[in-house]
């Protein structure tokens, strides 16, 4: 099953195209109807390219709520599914994901205690930082256990995780009146709702700050398939590296969760989807895992958002419908990794 | 501890000096000086517990003793950038297993990282590196399947075919028989006695003390963290040492063939 280069370079430009179309598709699909081709002439007389056929309010439905939500929804998958990999790389572990072991939480709490002592501009690092606190609870939990097995590390995150949860609501609940709930719901289910054009700024920051570093770890990733000792034979400083990429995970995961809160199992389950057709070498591996993230986010929103128009789901309700029973069918595979 | 026989060694390869090596509180390796001569394969050897792996991955400089020194051809391999050294020393470890799925093609590839730059080198010569060493282990026709297909002892072939790769001169093996059919025991030390041989430095642990017998040129023997004998092997397995170290009894005899030392092993009578 080794996928030559061909196929490859079919999946990459049929996925980059499908990434286009999704993008496009998403931003027609709301319950003011406008066609794709408006969507083009919209987005290229914004561009500085011919005139919008739109009116001013079907053109700021465009360019003001959906264009900059279906974007940030594709970076923050794209962010998220670049994470999980790198993860699953770093700790051989099958189950990481920046929602399992707890950084997502860790990022929401961290987002939202800064959010509330009115300092926005620095909630991406905020976030960054309680991803970093809650990833080294978790496996220090996890390593207090005994020897870090992959299901001691889900669990020690699921207790990180807890913890950062039920912190976040009560700050929360504390702090503001009025529609709180939604609120708390958005940061521990994760929403796009609130997505404008600045989040789809630090989004891709993340990933452009992030994600360069770690495309171009990519072949020392592989060389973690065999453990430690192998990739240190091969040449690779095992422990920096490993400090380095969990920490652009955590930078990465933060970003994405400073944009729209902690959204689970995108970081999971796209991995073993994407391994599954351009196996597991990273250089392939990272780009077309992103590309796939950011198509089904894209998508996962659209439904979070339409399904039961005219209420809005979070979509980590989606994607959780989605991923959870994928995450179960992966535990019992991997039992023998107990 | 004995001292080492090095008269037979003309040509240095890795030594060791004065290593000790500690788990937390315990002394794993208490001492060690070795020596592994280019061009022969040796074998290290001791009961359970004496040390080995732990030796190996000293020796291999992926782990960092507390003191001591560890050279190749007398360069010090700590203190060598990690990639050049990764050029020099291969080490297979001990029923090393992955749970990402990979093709045997992109398992050897591995060995190619200490070449590589950041985004990989696809090189003809790279690839021809890759496809010499899955035919030095006589794996060619398995390139494309997926390795946690294979049987244990092809797995084995396809791991040294990964070090090959990293074109050493050095090459260590924690117990590369392990686990594995009789057939495929000889198969792996017929292929280390062949790379020893086109010039390599090999060493071997080996818990089998009648095959490490029969295949290896020399010896090192290890027991409770220290070097209790060492040298071309038919002068250095003697039945007191086996004796002294095993706790068993040993005949030793020569096979006419080989000269190649014969070990059979009793019960202490």
């Amino acid at each position: 099953m080794a996928p030559n280069r061909r196929a490859v370079a079919l999946w990459a430009s049929g996925l980059s195209v499908a990434l286009v179309a999704s993008v496009i598709a998403a931003v027609t699909i709301g319950p003011a109807d406008i066609r794709a081709d408006e969507v083009l002439a919209s987005i290229s007389a914004r561009l500085g390219v011919g005139e919008s056929p739109l009116s001013l309010l079907r053109d700021g439905i465009v360019w003001e709520l959906r264009l900059p939500r279906v974007l940030t929804a594709a970076a923050v998958g794209a962010g998220l599914a670049i994470a999980g990999t790198v993860m699953q790389a770093i700790t051989r572990n099958p189950l990481a994901d920046p929602y399992l072991l707890g950084l997502s939480s860790g990022a929401s709490l961290g987002a939202v205690s800064v959010l509330l002592l009115g300092a926005a501009i620095v909630l991406p690092l905020a976030a960054f930082f309680g991803a970093m606190l809650a990833l080294g609870l978790t496996l220090l939990l996890a390593s207090s256990l005994g020897a870090i097995t992959p299901t001691r590390t889900v669990l020690a995150g699921l207790a990180v995780s807890s913890l950062a949860s039920a912190i976040t609501s009560l700050v929360i609940f504390w702090t503001v009146t009025g529609d709180s709930y939604r609120q708390i719901l958005g940061w521990l289910l994760g929403s796009l709702a609130g997505a404008r054009w600045p989040a789809v700024a630090i989004a891709v920051a993340g990933i452009l700050i992030a994600g360069i570093p770690i495309l171009l770890r990519s072949r020392v990733l592989d060389a973690f398939a065999f453990g430690d000792v192998t990739a240190a034979s091969l040449g690779v400083n095992v422990s920096a590296t490993r400090w380095g990429l969990l920490a652009a995970s955590a930078l990465l995961t933060g970003a994405m969760v400073s944009v729209s809160g902690a959204i689970g199992f995108v970081g999971l389950i796209l991995p073993h989807a994407v391994r599954l057709i351009v196996g597991s070498a990273h250089r392939v591996l990272l780009p077309m895992v992103a590309i796939v993230g950011a198509i089904f986010l894209i998508w996962a929103d659209t439904a979070a958002r339409t399904l039961f128009d005219p209420r809005e789901l979070p979509v980590g309700i989606v994607t959780a419908i989605i991923g959870a029973p994928i995450f179960a069918a992966l535990l019992a595979r991997r039992r023998s990794l107990t | 501890m004995t001292g080492l026989d090095v008269s037979g060694f003309d040509v240095t390869g890795l030594e060791a000096a004065r290593l000790r090596i500690r788990a937390g509180a315990k002394l794993i390796i208490d001492g060690v000086d070795c020596t592994v001569p280019v061009g022969s394969l040796t074998a290290l050897v001791g009961p359970n517990g004496a040390g080995k792996s732990t030796l190996l991955r000293a020796l291999a400089a992926v782990l960092k003793p507390e003191s001591g020194a560890v050279s190749f051809e007398s360069t010090e391999l700590f203190g060598m950038p990690r990639r050049e050294r990764a050029r020099t020393v291969a080490f297979v470890e001990q029923d090393a297993a992955t749970t990402t799925a990979m093709t045997v093609t992109e398992v050897v590839r591995l060995g190619r990282l200490p070449y590589e730059s950041a985004w990989g080198d696809g090189s003809a010569d790279s690839e021809r590196v890759v496809v010499d060493a899955l035919a030095t282990v006589e794996m060619t026709e398995f390139a494309e399947r997926d390795f946690d297909t294979l049987s244990g002892g092809e797995r084995q072939r396809v791991l040294l075919a990964r070090a090959l790769a990293q074109q050493p001169r050095l090459l260590l093996l924690d117990e590369p028989t392990n686990h594995l059919d009789i057939g495929a025991q000889l198969a792996v030390l017929g292929l280390l006695r062949r790379l020893a041989a086109g010039g390599m430095a090999v060493l071997a642990a080996l818990h089998d003390l009648p095959l490490a017998a029969s295949y290896s040129d020399h010896v090192v023997v290890v027991s409770g963290g220290r070097v209790v004998a060492a040298g071309p092997t038919a002068q250095t397995l003697t039945p007191a040492l086996i004796r002294t170290v095993y706790a068993v009894e040993a005949t030793v005899l020569s096979n006419p063939a080989t000269k190649k030392s014969v070990i059979v092993l009793s019960e202490l009578g």
